[in-house]
């Protein structure tokens, strides 16, 4: 496949500025707009427009209020049967908008923990999500220890557009369970250790996605994919940050394990270097790579009757097996010079332009280009 | 036991017992920006969207939801 990348003019870049993010020093309230633009080898693009507020309510009672837009474009079918978009009007892009609000409470109980309740509403015209979400964090050891839980249900119905314009519904289920261990080592050190578990159950395949089935003697005819209605998934973590004091600089290494019940086994590495070149500004670079084995049900080609009515079977490149690459780069301008300079500017004593490139590639033959700018604020 | 359970183990108890000593005061350079702590929402962020929809593995995001409880 050739591969693909959407040019991106500087105009189009302005209209996705800013990320405004406006932050309350040490308390926790903020104010924040975000854009985002991504779009990949398979021409498919999203623009994601967010605003968040937290403001606290009463002495150690903060409210949270997030509200997020994303515009995908999926193009036109060719001879795909993997592409998950509606066949009805194939031969247009398909557009689609997808509205995302979230709702927290998180309440401080003595000096040392914090319980937090959020919801979590996302819609799009043939999706939809609901989670509840509760957290519970504690500080240890004079707060070098910081212990996190987190709980989370998610009740979703996926939607499938008819050639009619009907919608068929499914419905799915998550139960997510999570721990993180923060720890303090030097001054210079942090390590964090991380476990997450999450269950799965109802429908799990895409309603789009189809899958060839062959005979023996060649001919084929495409079905929908069907996936095993339950997935178990855990996955391990550890990050180690470090500061360099001599060169102003810092380094930051992660490692993940995650292996699910569909037997796809993945290990993720990252490794990030961040970098003072001038007094204010910071240039960073990050590499990631991520590996995984194939889902047990997975094949390269599906032969056989028994694969017509039942039976699993994927189109999804997610549960082949494949690596992929991620290389990027960041440069940030912080403005606490400015507010240092001038009594009157202290609003930006953690304000700061930042502009951030990432590109992925995996050896399937997919690529996509991200690009993000942002401005923050603090007042 | 086999060796890996046997380090994380080890991990732990060196967490929870062998590192208080660092003061309030010494954490400076902890919650300089370069070193990435200041995550103030614990939702998904846009990378780790993309990524969880373009490949099998979810989870993991350690440090989200938590914090280095360094002075700012």
């Amino acid at each position: 496949m050739r591969q693909y990348v959407k040019p991106i003019s500087f105009c189009t870049l302005l209209t996705f500025l800013p990320w405004l993010s406006v932050y309350a020093a040490g308390e926790g309230e903020g104010l924040g707009f975000t854009t985002y633009y991504f779009s990949d080898s398979g021409d498919n693009s999203v623009v994601t427009t967010s605003f968040n507020l937290v403001k606290k309510l009463l002495d150690k009672t903060l409210f949270l209020i997030d509200i997020e837009l994303d515009q995908v474009t999926v193009p036109a079918v060719t001879a795909v049967t993997g592409a998950t978009r509606p066949q009805r009007r194939k031969n247009e892009p398909f557009e689609k908008s997808r509205g995302q609000i979230i709702l927290g409470l998180q309440q401080g109980l003595g000096d040392n923990s914090t319980i937090a309740a959020n919801y979590y509403r996302s819609q799009e015209v043939d999706y939809a999500s609901n989670s509840f979400v509760g957290t519970y964090s504690q500080e240890l050891n004079d707060k070098s220890t910081t212990i996190t839980f987190r709980g989370q249900f998610n009740a979703d119905v996926v939607g499938k557009i008819l050639e009619n314009g009907d919608i068929a519904q499914q419905r799915k289920k998550s139960y997510n369970g999570s721990v993180n261990l923060s720890q303090i080592l030097s001054p210079n050190t942090v390590m964090d250790v991380s476990y997450d578990f999450v269950l799965h159950k109802g429908f799990l395949s895409d309603p789009y996605r189809q899958v060839k089935v062959f005979d023996t003697n060649g001919a084929s005819a495409a079905v929908d994919e069907l996936h095993p209605d339950s997935r178990t998934r855990h996955a391990a973590a550890t990050k180690l940050s470090q500061f360099i004091p001599p060169i102003k600089a810092s380094v930051i290494g992660s490692y993940r394990f995650y292996v699910d019940s569909w037997k796809v086994k993945s290990h993720t590495a990252e490794l990030k270097l961040n970098k003072y070149i001038l007094n204010d500004v910071v240039f960073g670079v990050d590499y990631r790579y991520y590996t995984q084995s194939g889902a047990n049900f997975y094949q390269d080609k599906y032969v056989g009757g028994q694969f017509l009515e039942g039976g699993f079977k994927t189109a999804d490149y997610k549960l082949k097996p494949f690596s992929s690459n991620n290389f990027g780069f960041t440069l940030t301008y912080l403005l606490r010079g400015l507010a240092k300079s001038n009594p009157d500017l202290q609003f930006l004593q953690d304000s700061a332009i930042e502009f951030e490139y990432f590109r992925y590639f995996n050896d399937l033959d997919f690529s996509a280009d991200i690009i993000q700018a942002s401005i923050k604020f603090s007042i | 036991m086999r060796l890996t359970q046997l380090i994380a183990i080890a991990l732990l108890v060196y967490f929870l017992y062998g590192c208080g000593t660092v003061k309030v005061y010494q954490r400076g350079n902890l919650g300089d920006p370069i070193m990435e702590r200041q995550d103030v929402f614990a939702k998904q962020t846009l990378e780790q969207k993309f990524f969880s929809t373009r490949e099998g593995s979810i989870g993991g995001a350690s440090g989200i939801g938590g914090g280095c409880g360094c002075a700012k």
